[in-house]
C-alpha cells in the first residue's frame, strides 16, 4: 500500500481543523497569502492547469482548463461557485471536508476566485447538510474577521467574499446548471447548453463551478507547486482522490488514495473487505450513476482511464460494494427509484423514462415480470440516455443497463419468479 | 411568519446577490423555521418580502423535498433508503418505524399524536454510518438497528419541540 | 398556431447547409427547426414556440442528426451553420422521434374521442406522422381527478398534460402575470396557479391556443363542436383598435369560438389575444341583442320585418329642407362610413351632416403625420416611451409587445397620469392632468438620443393637451430613427378619419336646430361622453331618430325606427387599426333573427329613398370608397388579403374638427379610462362575467381622507356637463387630488359628466348617504 501524502490538511494532521488557529497551524492560508502577495491571476491559472487536477464532482473535467474558458475581457461580474450539493448515492467525501476542514475549502474557493477575477464565491450546500452548513457559516465568519476573505483580503487590493447558500432537497441541484437555477431562486431544472456556465452562468455572468474536493485541493497545489501534484499518480489522472466506501464492507468510510496506484480490490480491503465467507458481487465505484462492475474487475487500478477501460467511470468516488448475499435486481430497482424520484421533470424522456423503468423493475421484483420485460427495458435505454439535456438520465440508465448486461441470469430468473428480499448486513453495534 | 419579519431577515444578505430572486429560497427556509412547514400565509409573506408572485414562490417551494407545503410532525425523521443504507438494513428500520407508528409502509406519514413524521429519504450522504436516520436536517445518526431507531423516535417524542425548525 | 418562426429566405448573406441530402440556405442565426420548416421539412416540436422566448429544449421532440456533433441535437436550439450536414430522417433521428412520442404517450390518456382537442391536436397529428403504432406500456397511467377549472373559462386536464411548459412560460415571461406555474417535480409535476386561486388575467386564454394537447381547453367551447363540423375564417377582432388577427370558428353560420391567428400576421400582434377579444363573442347572444326591427309611429310601437322597417325609416328620413344628421359610432366600418358619405354627398340624403363619435384631433395632426410604427417595430426599439393612457386596459395586446420590447433589452419609460401595469416594468414618470408637457421634458432628450425609439401615445390624453402633443411631435420628428404609434380610443376611429369624417358637426347642428332627423350607425350618443348634453339637445330638437344598432341602448329605447344590425363577428367590412392598418373583417356567419349588416341596411335605405348606389356588395362598396377617398390609398379587398395594408399617413387634420375643450368647472380633475375588459362587449359576455371590470371612482388615500370618503362609500360626481354616482375605491399610492374612473361601466355613469368631445373636466365630489353597490 502506498504511503499517502494527503492533500487534505485534516487528514494529514489527524484531527479536526474547524478552528481557524488550528487550520493555520496545519499550514492553512499560506497558499492564499503567497498567491495574493506574489502571483498574478494568470500565474495561478497556470498552476491549476499544470497540476493536472481534474474535477472531483463526477465528470472529471480538467479544472485548469475549465477555469481558462472564462472570458478574460468580459465586463460582466464573474463568479466562482462551489458545488457542495453532495447527493450522489454512496458519496460522503465532501461532507467530511466541510465537517472537519472547512477553511481549506474557503481558501480554495478564494484562490479560484482570485485566479478568475471574481469578487464573490458561493458555496451551494445541500439542504440535508445543515450541520455542515453551520460549521461552514462559522468558518466563513472567522475567515472574514481575520481578513482572509472580504474587502481587500490580506491587506491587498483583492476583494473576494464567500456566501453560503443552502439547498432544500433536490439531487438535480448537483447538476451544475440545475444548481445555478436553484441559486438564482428558481426551480432547479438544468439549462439547455450552450451557453455553458463559463460564458453565461450565474446571473448570465461567466461562472466557474467546481466541487468541494476539487477546490479544497487548490491550497496544497499552490503551496507545494503544480509539479508536486502532477507527479502523484498517472500523467492523465494525477493527484489523490477520496473514495467513499460503503455497503457490504466492514469498515465503511472515506479513503484517500493516489490515483492509479491502488486497485479496486485494495480499496475494498482498506475498507475492511466483505464479510468472512462472502465474495464481492457488484461494485458501483463512482457513485450510483455509473455502470456497475463485477468481481472480475477488482484488480482495476483506480484512475479515470483504467476505469473507463473496463466500461465505467470514476465519477464521484462513491464506491458502493455489494457482496454475494445481495440481490442485484433489487439493488437496481432501488437505484431506479432514486432516479425517478430525482428526475426534475423537464425533459420528457427522463421524466417518463425513469418512471417507466422503475415500474418494469418493480413488476419483475414483485414476481409479476415477463421475460419480454428485459428486452423492453433494453429498448428503452437508448430512448432515454443521450436524449436529454443533462446527465441525470444517463446516470439513471447506466446502472440498470450494465446490471442487465453483467447479471442477465439474475434478471431472467427474477422475471420468471420474482426477486425475494435477502437479509441485509446489519450493523454490528448500536450507534452511540 | 409575516413579510416584515422576512424583510428583516433578508436585509443583511440582500447585497450578496445580484438578483432578488435568489432571496426566495433563503426566505422560504427561514419562513419554515417558525412552524416547521409553510402555510399559505408564509408563501404570501415570502412573495411580499421578495417581490415575486405567490404562485411563483409556491412553484419554487414545491420543487424541493425539504420544504413542506402541508403540516408535518413536530420532528421529521428521514430514513435513508438508498442503496448503501438498503444493503445495511434500511428497509428493516423503515418498516419497524412505520409499524410502530401505525403508518402505511409505502408512504410513511405523521404519527397520530402529531409528534413525528416518518419519511423516506434519498441518500443522505452518511453511507459510512448506514443505515442512517436524520432528524429534521440537523442530526444524522447511524448505524442503527430497527430498535435503535425506535428508541431515537421515543426520545424525540419526549423531548421539547425545537425553537426553530431547520429541515 | 404557428409552431415555427417565419424565415425570410430572400435576404443576402445566407448560410448554406445540407438538409436530408439537398443543399439549402437560411439567414445566419436561424434555428434549425425554423429553417427546416421553411424548406418544407417538418421537424416535430412541442415545447418550442418562438413567441415565448429562447428555446428551452425540454420536450426533446426535435432531435436531429448533425454530422460531426456527438449525439442528436435539438433542432429548436441549434442555429444553422455554414456547411453543416443535417439529417432529420435518418434511422437515429426517426428512432428518437418515435422514442420521445412513445414516452410522452406512456402516461397520456387515450381519450381522444372525448377530447376537445381531438382532430386538431399536435400530439395526435405527430403521433400519426412520427410516432409508434402501438403502446408497450402496460402499467397504470398517471391519474388525476379531471378536469379542474383553472378559471371560469379554462379547464385543466392534468392527465393529458405533457409538461411542455408553454403555458407556464406564457404566464411568466410573456404576460408576466406570475400566476400559472409548474409545481412539484419530475413525473409529479403539474400546471397550477397558487393553490386555490383562479387563473385570472387579461390574456389567460392564450394558453389554450398554446397547449399542444387537450390539457387546457376553453370552457365556453367545451364539447360545443368538433374540428370537422366547424369552418375557420381568418378575420380581425372588432373589440378595440389594436385589431388583432383572429381565427373565427363557425358552425352553421354562428360563431363558436375565436382563437389567435399567428400567420401571416405574426409580425403584428403575434397571434396573442386578450380575453375580451377571445371570449366576448357570446355578447352576440346577449339578452339585449336586437333581433327584430322596431317601428314607433303614430299607431304605437310595433316589431316588424326589415322591409317594413326600412320603409318606415325612409319616410322618417325624408325631411323637408332640413338636413339629416348621420352619426357613426366608434366601431362603424369603413364601408358604413363611406356609404354614409355617399348618401350625404350626392345620394338619397343629400346635404346630410356626417360625423363620428370620437375625439376631435386637431392637436394630433402633427403626431399622426410622422412615420408610424407597427407593433413589430417595438422588437427592435432601444427605447420605448408610453405617453399617457393605460395600454393594458385600452389596447391590451399592445401591452404584451411592450413587455417583449423590455425583454429584448429596450428601456421602457411611461409618462402619464394613470397608475398602470407597465409603470413597474422599468421607469415611470407620473404627472397630473394639464401638466403632461412639463413631464415630457424628462424624456424628449432621451428620444432624441436613442437610436430606434418608438413612442406610443394615447389619443385621448394628448388630444386635450395640445402643448404636449406638439412637444412630442417635435421630439419624434427630430430623430429620423424615431417612430410613433397611436394608442387609439376607438375601434375604427382611424378608418373613419381616413374618410375625412370629423368628430364634430352633428351635435352642433342639432343644438342649432338645423337638423330634420338623426340617423345613427352603431352609435348611441346617450351612452357616450356628454350623454346628458346629447339627451337635452335631442329633447329640445324633437326630431325623429333612426338607429342602426346591434344591441338595445338608451337611444334605441326611444328611436322612431330601430334597424337590428350585425356585429363584427357576423358582418363583413373593413376596420383600420389604431396604427393605420386596414384589415378585413370576414364572415360567413349570420346574425340572429332579422339582423342585417349595417352597410346593407344603409344600401337598402338608399334604394328605398329612390337613389340606389352603384354597389351591392361590401367589396364593391369598398372599391368605390377607395376610388373616392385618397385616405384609403386606393387599396382593394385583394390588397388587404389576410394581413392588412398600412394606409398612407394623414395629410393633415380632419377638416371640421378642432380640439377638445380645456378643463372646466371646479373640483378634482377627472381622468377616465376606456377599459376593454369593462366595456360593452365584456359587459354583455356571460363568459367574461367573472372578470368584468367594475366601475368605481378611484382616489388616492390622502384625497379620500381629506374628503372623508372610504372604499365602498357612494359619491356623486358633478361637472358642468352632468352628474353621476359611483362607489369609491381608495387606492394606496395613487396620485392625490385626481379622480379616476372607467368608461363603459354598467349604466355609463361617468360618461354623463364628460363633455361630448371628451375634453378635460373637473368634478366636485359629494358623499351620498347610502353606499352604492359596485
Amino acid at each position: 500500500m502506498p504511503v499517502l501524502n494527503s492533500v487534505y490538511r485534516h487528514r494529514e494532521a489527524g484531527h479536526l481543523l474547524t478552528d481557524l488557529d488550528a487550520y493555520r497551524e496545519a499550514g492553512g492560508f499560506r497558499a492564499l497569502s503567497s498567491a495574493v502577495a506574489d502571483m498574478e491571476p494568470d500565474d495561478l491559472l497556470y498552476v491549476f492547469h499544470r497540476s493536472g487536477l481534474r474535477g472531483r464532482g463526477g465528470a472529471g473535467f480538467p479544472m485548469g482548463r475549465k477555469a481558462s474558458f472564462l472570458p478574460k475581457d468580459s465586463r460582466l461580474a464573474k463568479y466562482v461557485v462551489c458545488n457542495a450539493d453532495e447527493s450522489e448515492p454512496g458519496t460522503f467525501k465532501d461532507r467530511e471536508i466541510m465537517e472537519m476542514n472547512p477553511f481549506q475549502l474557503i481558501e480554495g474557493i478564494t484562490l479560484a476566485g482570485y485566479a478568475i477575477g471574481a469578487e464573490r464565491g458561493y458555496i451551494y450546500i445541500r439542504g440535508e447538510y445543515e450541520h455542515q452548513a453551520r460549521i461552514l457559516d462559522e468558518a466563513i465568519r472567522q475567515a472574514r474577521a481575520a481578513g482572509y476573505i472580504g474587502r481587500g483580503i490580506l491587506r491587498s487590493q483583492v476583494d473576494f467574499d464567500v456566501t453560503l447558500y443552502r439547498g432544500a432537497g433536490a439531487y438535480i441541484c448537483g447538476e451544475e446548471t440545475g444548481l445555478l437555477e436553484s441559486l438564482e431562486g428558481k426551480r432547479g431544472q438544468p439549462r439547455l447548453k450552450p451557453p455553458f456556465p463559463a460564458v453565461a452562468g450565474l446571473y448570465s455572468s461567466p461562472t466557474l463551478i467546481n466541487n468541494v474536493e476539487t477546490l479544497s485541493a487548490l491550497p496544497p497545489i499552490v503551496e507545494r507547486g503544480a509539479d508536486w501534484y502532477a507527479a502523484l499518480g498517472p500523467e492523465k489522472s494525477p493527484g489523490t482522490k477520496i473514495f467513499s466506501v460503503s455497503g457490504h464492507v466492514q469498515r465503511p468510510g472515506n479513503y484517500e488514495v493516489i490515483l492509479g496506484e491502488t486497485t479496486l480490490r485494495e480499496l475494498i480491503e482498506l475498507a475492511g473487505g466483505v464479510r468472512e465467507g462472502r465474495r464481492v458481487k457488484a461494485v458501483w465505484v463512482g457513485g450510483s450513476s455509473v455502470p456497475v462492475l463485477g468481481e472480475q474487475h477488482l484488480d482495476t487500478p483506480l484512475d479515470y482511464e483504467s476505469l473507463n477501460a473496463v466500461g465505467t467511470f470514476l465519477g464521484s468516488g462513491g464506491c458502493i460494494v455489494m457482496d454475494d448475499s445481495g440481490c442485484i435486481v433489487r439493488s437496481t430497482l432501488r437505484l431506479a427509484t432514486f432516479y425517478r424520484h430525482e428526475s426534475c421533470g423537464k425533459c420528457s424522456p427522463c421524466r417518463e423514462g425513469t418512471t417507466w423503468m422503475e415500474k418494469i423493475l418493480q413488476r419483475i421484483v414483485d414476481g409479476e415480470g415477463r421475460i419480454e420485460d428485459i428486452e423492453l427495458l433494453e429498448s428503452l435505454f437508448g430512448r432515454i440516455s443521450g436524449k436529454v439535456l443533462c446527465a441525470l438520465a444517463d446516470g439513471a440508465v447506466a446502472p440498470i443497463k450494465s446490471a442487465l448486461h453483467m447479471f442477465r441470469d439474475d434478471f431472467v430468473r427474477a422475471a420468471e419468479q420474482g426477486a425475494p428480499r435477502p437479509d441485509p448486513m446489519l450493523p454490528a453495534t448500536a450507534a452511540s | 411568519m409575516n413579510a416584515e419579519q422576512l424583510r428583516a431577515y433578508l436585509e443583511p444578505i440582500r447585497g450578496e446577490y445580484a438578483e432578488a430572486r435568489s432571496l426566495i429560497l433563503p426566505a422560504l427556509k427561514y419562513a419554515q423555521t417558525e412552524k416547521g412547514h409553510l402555510t399559505r400565509e408564509d408563501l404570501d409573506a415570502v412573495a411580499g418580502a421578495t417581490g415575486f408572485s405567490r404562485a411563483y414562490v409556491e412553484s419554487v417551494a414545491s420543487f424541493y423535498d425539504r420544504l413542506y407545503l402541508r403540516p408535518v410532525g413536530t420532528r421529521v425523521v428521514s430514513v435513508c433508503v438508498t442503496l448503501s443504507c438498503m444493503l445495511r438494513g434500511a428497509d428493516e428500520v423503515w418498516e419497524h418505524l412505520c409499524d410502530r407508528e401505525g403508518l402505511d409502509p409505502h408512504h410513511g406519514g405523521t404519527s397520530e399524536d402529531g409528534r413525528v413524521t416518518i419519511q423516506e429519504a434519498q441518500c443522505l450522504g452518511y453511507c459510512d454510518r448506514a443505515p442512517c436516520v436524520q432528524v429534521d436536517a440537523e442530526e444524522t445518526s447511524g448505524p442503527l438497528t430497527p430498535e435503535d431507531a425506535a428508541r431515537l423516535v421515543d426520545e424525540l417524542r419526549e423531548a421539547p419541540a425545537p425553537e426553530h425548525y431547520w429541515r | 398556431m404557428g409552431d415555427y418562426a417565419p424565415v425570410d429566405l430572400t435576404v443576402d448573406n445566407q448560410v448554406t447547409f445540407e438538409l436530408n441530402g439537398r443543399p439549402v440556405s437560411a439567414p445566419p442565426g436561424t434555428m434549425l427547426v425554423d429553417a427546416c420548416f421553411a424548406h418544407g421539412v417538418e421537424v416535430p416540436v412541442f415545447c418550442y414556440e418562438p413567441r415565448l422566448g429562447p428555446p428551452i429544449g425540454a420536450c426533446r421532440m426535435c432531435l436531429v442528426e448533425v454530422e460531426g456533433m456527438r449525439g442528436l441535437q435539438t433542432a429548436c436550439s441549434t442555429p444553422v451553420q455554414q456547411d453543416m450536414v443535417v439529417r432529420t430522417d435518418s434511422v437515429a433521428a426517426k428512432d428518437a422521434q418515435d422514442g420521445v412520442l412513445e414516452l410522452l404517450l406512456a402516461n397520456h390518456p387515450l381519450d381522444c374521442p372525448v377530447c376537445d382537442k381531438g382532430g386538431e391536436c399536435p400530439l395526435q397529428d405527430r403521433t400519426y406522422r412520427f410516432g409508434p403504432g402501438r403502446t408497450r406500456f402496460i402499467e397504470r397511467k398517471r391519474h388525476f381527478p379531471k378536469p379542474l377549472e383553472l378559471s371560469t373559462r379554462i379547464a385543466l386536464d392534468r392527465e393529458r398534460c405533457i409538461h411542455c411548459f408553454r403555458c407556464v412560460r406564457f404566464s411568466q415571461d410573456v404576460a408576466q402575470d406570475g400566476q400559472l406555474t409548474m409545481q412539484e417535480r419530475g413525473a409529479a409535476q403539474e400546471i397550477t396557479t397558487f393553490t386555490g386561486d383562479p387563473y385570472e388575467g387579461r390574456f389567460t386564454g392564450n394558453v389554450i391556443d398554446l397547449c399542444p394537447v387537450g390539457a387546457l381547453t376553453s370552457i365556453p367551447y367545451r364539447f360545443v363542436a368538433r374540428p370537422w363540423d366547424i369552418a375557420d375564417t381568418p378575420t380581425v377582432c372588432g373589440v378595440c383598435p389594436v385589431g388583432c388577427n383572429t381565427e373565427m370558428s363557425l358552425r352553421e353560420g354562428r360563431v363558436m369560438r375565436v382563437t389567435g391567428r399567428a400567420n401571416p400576421n405574426y409580425a403584428h400582434e403575434e397571434g396573442w389575444l386578450c380575453d375580451t377579444g377571445r371570449w366576448g363573442y357570446d355578447s352576440v347572444d346577449a339578452p339585449d341583442r336586437l333581433v327584430a326591427p322596431v317601428v314607433r309611429d303614430a299607431t304605437g310601437e310595433r316589431t316588424t320585418d326589415i322591409e317594413d322597417a326600412v320603409l318606415a325609416a325612409a319616410l322618417v328620413l325624408r325631411t323637408e329642407g332640413r338636413p339629416v344628421g348621420i352619426l357613426l359610432g366608434p366601431s362603424a366600418s369603413v364601408e358604413e362610413g363611406a356609404i354614409a358619405l355617399d348618401l350625404a354627398d350626392a345620394g338619397a340624403l343629400q346635404g346630410a351632416r356626417v360625423a363620428r363619435l370620437g375625439i376631435p384631433g386637431a392637436a394630433l395632426a402633427g403626431l399622426r403625420a410622422l412615420p408610424g410604427a407597427q407593433l413589430s417595430d417595438l422588437d427592435l426599439a432601444d427605447l420605448v416611451v408610453v405617453v399617457g393612457g393605460d395600454p393594458g386596459a385600452q389596447q391590451p395586446v399592445a401591452e404584451l409587445r411592450i413587455r417583449k420590447a423590455r425583454r429584448f433589452g429596450a428601456a421602457v419609460v411611461t409618462v402619464g397620469t394613470r397608475p398602470h401595469a407597465l409603470e413597474a416594468l422599468d421607469e415611470s414618470v407620473r404627472t397630473v392632468p394639464g401638466a403632461l408637457a412639463e413631464a415630457l421634458a424628462a424624456v424628449t432628450s432621451r428620444i432624441a438620443e436613442a437610436a430606434r425609439p418608438v413612442v406610443l401615445w394615447d389619443e385621448a390624453d394628448l388630444a386635450v393637451e395640445p402643448e404636449a402633443a406638439e412637444a412630442l411631435a417635435a421630439a419624434v420628428g427630430g430623430n429620423p430613427g424615431a417612430l410613433q404609434l397611436e394608442l387609439g380610443q376607438d375601434v375604427n376611429g382611424a378608418g373613419l378619419r381616413a374618410l375625412g369624417i370629423p368628430a364634430a358637426g352633428v351635435l352642433e347642428a342639432l343644438v342649432a336646430g338645423e337638423l330634420g332627423a338623426l340617423l345613427t350607425v352603431h352609435a348611441d350618443p346617450l351612452e357616450g361622453p356628454g350623454g346628458g348634453v346629447w339627451d337635452a339637445a335631442l329633447a329640445e330638437a324633437d326630431i325623429p331618430v333612426v338607429a342602426v344598432a346591434t344591441h338595445a341602448g338608451r337611444l334605441t329605447a326611444g328611436a322612431d325606427v330601430v334597424l337590428p344590425a350585425l356585429t363584427h363577428w357576423e358582418a363583413e367590412g373593413t376596420l383600420v387599426s389604431m396604427n393605420g392598418r386596414a384589415q378585413r373583417v370576414r364572415t360567413g356567419g349570420r346574425g340572429p333573427g332579422e339582423a342585417a349588416a349595417g352597410w346593407e341596411l344603409l344600401v337598402a335605405l338608399a334604394h328605398r329613398l329612390g337613389r340606389p348606389p352603384a354597389y351591392r356588395t361590401a367589396a364593391s362598396a369598398f372599391r368605390h370608397a377607395s376610388e373616392r377617398h385618397p385616405g384609403l390609398g386606393g387599396i382593394t379587398y385583394d390588397d388587404m388579403d389576410a394581413g392588412g395594408v398600412p394606409l398612407p399617413p394623414a395629410a393633415g387634420p380632419v377638416p371640421g374638427e378642432g380640439a377638445p375643450r380645456a378643463a372646466a368647472g371646479e373640483g378634482l380633475p377627472l381622468v377616465v379610462t376606456r377599459h376593454v375588459h369593462g366595456g360593452p362587449v365584456a359587459a354583455r359576455s356571460a363568459a367574461l362575467a367573472a372578470t368584468r371590470w367594475v366601475g368605481t371612482l378611484q382616489l388616492g388615500a390622502a384625497t379620500a381622507a381629506r374628503l372623508g370618503l372610504a372604499s365602498g362609500d357612494g359619491v356623486r360626481l358633478t361637472s358642468p356637463h352632468g352628474s353621476a354616482t359611483l362607489p369609491v375605491q381608495v387606492e394606496e399610492g395613487w396620485p392625490e387630488e385626481v379622480a379616476f374612473a372607467p368608461l363603459g361601466a354598467a349604466g355609463y355613469p361617468v360618461e354623463a359628466v364628460l363633455p361630448p368631445d371628451r375634453g378635460a373636466v373637473r368634478v366636485v365630489l359629494d358623499r351620498v348617504a347610502a353606499g352604492v353597490a359596485a
